[in-house]
């Protein structure tokens, strides 16, 4: 089975804020996940970061409000990535 | 509008001012400014130089919201290898003052780290300030590298040291001490005890110079594969560290039978609340084989005593420097002066509790030396 890019960002979510992955959804973000701190979000990056092998700038890891939107950058990442 | 990280240029100069003053208004404590000059005093960019500094804005719409330094050195490793490392510090956001601005203090760090993928941070002041806080979360390794002191004149010791005077009780038993000669009486004791382990070594004699000169280099080529990891300590550098302009160091050049055998700087701090009104000495920096530790910690101290300073200070992380420290009269007290690498460096660290120390960590790996001197 192929999970998508938002099931994918949801695991790396659900490991780094210890939540089971069903609680983990395209809508949670720092409002609704109380660990969800400013380090917390720097973790979670480069977390993204080593699991898809790219690199976010800090502007990009600041216009990540959502599980949903970083699952949209990764994808974005990936597509204009040279293969 | 979002924040971007830029390199600072001048035309940041008075937004940075403006910085400043928000987070001084807001509270934050008086040694809380950014850099108001883009291009650094100390260790500005040149040409070829692998030693420099460079500043760093988060800037929104024109308005500077942080900042941050990285001093860039070249270090070997146990390796063989010599590599570029950054020591990232000052890091500085308004978030301290404003909460709008919480994540700017990790934007910072996430741009160090792509701009310098071996980086790490020295100093901080104890595991309870809010960068060693962050670093810890960020899976950072990190340790304490020891601090060691040696009491030249315990009568101004008991007398000046704040951070032992800090109940009435206290102020009137090292009062006490001081004025009957108990105190000095009781450390000079155990000083005396610890130099009963103190070996006999070879004679050895030591040289003021007034600058630093291509004899360091055989030096720093004997030496260098003998730690884990330690910034590159030629001749090159170490004129540029300890520039001869500079008045405010000593530099020693130690030998034995004709041959070099180390080298040192040392140099009286700044006047220091906590230390009262007392002249403290610095062993800052130091050279050797680490089993020639010894007679180079020796020659610091001998010149610091000279020099007339009432406490020696150092902080070493290699086993051997830190047990020639014992062996030479200091004594080790807890140390708030952290060292943490980023992922990168921790792995080529590893296993850092073996490794560290074996490092060659010193006060010069950081930013104390303008600050301090």
């Amino acid at each position: 089975m192929t999970l998508t890019i938002l099931d994918q960002v949801r695991k790396v979510a659900s490991d780094l804020f210890v939540l089971p992955a069903d609680r983990i959804t395209a809508e949670s973000s720092p409002d609704t996940i109380e660990a969800w701190d400013s380090i917390q979000h720097l973790n979670f990056v480069l977390a993204l970061e080593e699991k898809f092998g790219l690199q976010l700038s800090p502007e990009e890891m600041e216009q990540i409000r959502n599980v949903g939107e970083a699952a949209r950058l990764v994808a974005s990442k990936l597509q204009n990535s040279p293969r | 509008m979002p924040i971007v990280i830029q390199p600072y240029r001048e035309e940041h100069e008075s937004a940075v001012r403006e910085f400043n003053q928000r987070l001084q208004s807001g509270g934050a404590g008086d040694d809380l400014v950014f850099f108001e000059l883009a291009r650094p005093r100390w260790l500005p960019p040149a040409d070829g130089s692998k030693l420099l500094q460079e500043y760093f804005v988060a800037v929104e719409n024109g308005v500077v919201r942080g900042g941050y330094a990285l001093k860039q050195q070249s270090f070997s490793f146990a390796d063989g290898v010599s590599r570029n490392v950054a020591y990232y510090h000052h890091p500085l956001s308004e978030g301290i003052v404003n909460k709008s601005y919480a994540a700017v203090g990790a934007m910072l760090l996430k741009d160090a780290m792509g701009r310098a993928p071996l980086l790490y941070c020295l100093g901080m002041a104890g595991y309870d300030r809010p960068l060693p806080k962050m670093l810890v979360r960020l899976g950072w390794s990190h340790f304490l590298v020891p601090f060691y002191f040696n009491i030249v004149h315990p009568y101004r010791f008991l007398r000046e040291m704040q951070a032992l005077r800090g109940t009435v009780f206290r102020r009137w038993l090292l009062d006490l001490l001081a004025f009957t000669g108990a105190g000095w009486a009781g450390i000079r004791a155990a000083e005396g005890l610890r130099k009963l382990r103190t070996p006999k070594l070879p004679p050895f004699t030591v040289e003021r110079v007034e600058d630093f000169s291509e004899w360091v280099d055989p030096l720093w080529q004997q030496a260098k594969n003998h730690y884990a990891m330690t910034a590159v300590r030629d001749f090159q550098t170490l004129r540029t560290l300890y520039p001869a302009s500079d008045a405010h160091f000593t530099r020693l050049r130690v030998h034995r039978s004709g041959h070099d055998i180390g080298w040192a700087v040392v140099g009286e701090r700044r006047k220091d609340g906590k230390y009262g009104a007392m002249r403290v000495g610095s062993i800052v920096d130091c050279w050797a084989l680490p089993e020639d530790a010894l007679p180079v910690v020796q020659a610091a101290s001998a010149a610091l005593i000279e020099n007339g300073v009432d406490l020696i200070i150092s902080n070493q992380s290699h086993r051997l420097w830190g047990r020639a420290l014992n062996q030479a009269g200091f004594l080790i007290s807890p140390s708030n002066f952290i060292f943490a690498a980023g992922k990168n460096l921790s792995a080529l660290l590893q296993p850092i509790a073996e490794t560290q120390s074996q490092m060659h960590v010193t006060r010069a790996d950081g930013d104390g030396l303008p600050r301090n001197f």
